[in-house]
């Protein structure tokens, strides 16, 4: 059994799985309930200034079957009252001394207003602080949410205004719709956050009725613009974050959010360099009893790896994420196709025919059986026909033995800068 | 003539080219590709400059590792 325990920035959790705060975080009733189930920490339904919400919130997006593909919602933060979001906090915590519990807290760009959630908050006992800079709706309109956090001066600012006082870590939550997250997490740097999590929701309209000519979701027969999440972000998310996690500015830890459905997505945020996770659309699509695989999983592939403690998988594929121009150009692979496996349904044929480099022969053997074959040295190793293939092990992208030393761009251009005329 | 025969090729040039003596002496790069001057003999008076112009991006590889590695 590995060590599961987490200590992101000194807040500690018996596991590095956090709900996200979101529906799933909205009372004591739902966090108890989750810390049950076995989540190692939540992070509060958002607190700060009263609002309202709509009816008709949410809205998925379906691929192939495959139910909630990606989820959308213009929801704002808790509707409910300071004072029981408190109380419920305290009590869980009573129960769960063990369990993290971060309040996730939204207030107007001004010093004072933080000052005051923060020591409310703090008074009542939590093991951290996310300053959410990221809802992108409702809340953005009015300078909060995403809106201050486009601005990386108002991210430091607000930051710093909140470790003016906090007495807990500070975790600052950063939007995705920006076009370098890292300008922004280093803000928080620059603030004093002791963490940053990643990702918020992505700017999203999750569709048009070709009947009515409605927003989806509508409300009344208006849209309005929300906020994009589940397994269709990951690879958005899983970038940001290694992004961060690369960029030396950026030292301290980071809590990774987004499309994260399993252990496995889980693991690959870890290694990309988060210390820990938080999840939200898989809860609200299966329930809180993911986590049991979630920790089974996570635990067995540390065994298999022999490491003894998560903390020591964090970060270790971050070397390995470099830029383009650092990619070794004599680097080869070529697809095989396997024709013991192969079920001749041409689709990679297709795909390399129309669209990549037509180097995949129809052929027939002795038999008059016809059999596919790629032209190794016309095939560019684009890896298309292995991701459109139906079946697993009918195509390998194999390695090329290397004839020629390794070089990549930045030697290429830096070597032959001597001979430019 | 297929993508892979045009580098064979390119390649065999710049081979021939290295195998005769030849050495780079200005490589530019446009929209047409890449032109490699290689230049031989060691008086001014001998000099003789050919250039080459390479189309396939697998040929703007293969110089550039020549020049970095074996050259
Ligand atoms: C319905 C809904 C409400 C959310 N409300 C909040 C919120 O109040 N505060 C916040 O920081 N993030 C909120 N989020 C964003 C999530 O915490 C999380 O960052 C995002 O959903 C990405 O994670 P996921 O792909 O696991 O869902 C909300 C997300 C959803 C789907
Ligand atoms: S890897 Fe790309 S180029 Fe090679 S055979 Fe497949 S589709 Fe064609
Ligand atoms: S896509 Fe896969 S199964 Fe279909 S013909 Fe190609 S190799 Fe065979």
């Amino acid at each position: 059994m590995a060590d599961l325990q987490i200590n992101l920035a000194g807040i500690k959790s018996p596991n590095p799985f956090w709900l996200a705060s979101a529906p799933p975080t909205n009372s004591g009733y739902q966090v108890q309930r989750a810390f049950e189930a076995g989540w190692g920490g939540a992070v509060w339904k958002t607190l700060g200034d009263p609002i309202i919400n709509t009816t008709a919130r949410f809205a998925a997006a379906s691929f192939n079957g495959k139910k909630v593909a990606g989820f959308n919602n213009i929801e704002l933060i808790t509707d409910r009252p300071l004072e029981v979001n408190l109380k419920e906090i305290y009590e869980t915590k009573k129960r769960f001394p063990n369990h993290a519990i971060i309040a996730s807290l939204m207030v107007e760009p001004k010093q004072e207003k933080w000052h005051e959630i923060v020591k409310r908050v703090e008074d009542i006992g939590v093991d951290g602080l996310e300053l959410n800079f990221g809802c992108p709706h409702g809340m953005a309109e009015r300078g909060m949410g995403a809106a201050s956090g486009q601005v990386p001066e108002l991210v430091e600012k607000q930051t710093y205004w909140v470790k003016e006082v906090a007495k807990t870590p500070v975790i600052v939550k950063l939007t995705p719709n920006i076009t370098d997250i890292t300008v922004t997490a280093e803000a928080a740097v620059c603030g004093g956050a002791d963490a940053v999590s990643m990702i918020n929701t992505i700017n999203s309209l999750m569709g048009v009725d070709l009947d009515s000519w409605n927003t989806v979701p509508h409300v009344a027969g208006k849209g309005a613009h929300g906020g994009y999440c589940g397994p269709a972000v990951k690879p958005i998310a899983l970038n940001m974050v290694g992004e961060c996690a690369r960029n030396p500015l950026i030292d301290i830890p980071i809590s990774g959010i987004g499309g994260i459905s399993n252990w496995k997505d889980a693991a690959e945020f870890i290694l990309m360099g988060a210390t820990g996770v938080q999840v939200c659309t898989a809860a609200m699509h299966h329930g809180f009893s993911i986590v049991e695989d979630m920790i089974d999983g996570l635990n067995n592939y540390l065994d298999e790896k022999g490491i003894a403690s998560v903390m020591d998988l964090v970060g270790k594929s971050v070397p390995k994420y470099s830029n383009w121009g650092d990619l070794d150009l004599n680097y080869k692979v070529v697809a095989r196709i396997n024709n013991d496996v192969c079920i001749n349904c041409n689709k990679c044929h297709i795909s390399c025919e129309d669209t990549s480099h037509q180097c995949i022969d129809m052929l027939k053997d002795a038999t008059g059986k016809s059999y596919l074959k790629v032209r190794e040295e016309d095939c560019v190793g684009c890896n298309l026909c292995s991701i459109v293939c139906p079946v697993d092990g009918a195509i390998d992208m194999v390695e090329i033995k290397q004839t020629l030393p390794s070089m990549t761009w930045n030697e290429r251009q830096s070597r032959i800068a001597s001979f430019m005329t | 003539m297929s993508e892979y025969e045009t580098f064979m090729e390119e390649k065999n040039k710049i081979d021939s080219y290295f195998d005769k003596g030849y050495q780079v002496i200005s490589i530019f790069e446009n929209l047409s590709g890449t032109f490699v001057d290689f230049v031989t003999g060691e008086e001014a008076i001998e000099r003789e400059v050919v250039q080459i112009q390479l189309l396939t991006a697998e040929a703007r590889k293969y110089i550039a590792t020549k020049l970095l590695f074996v050259s």
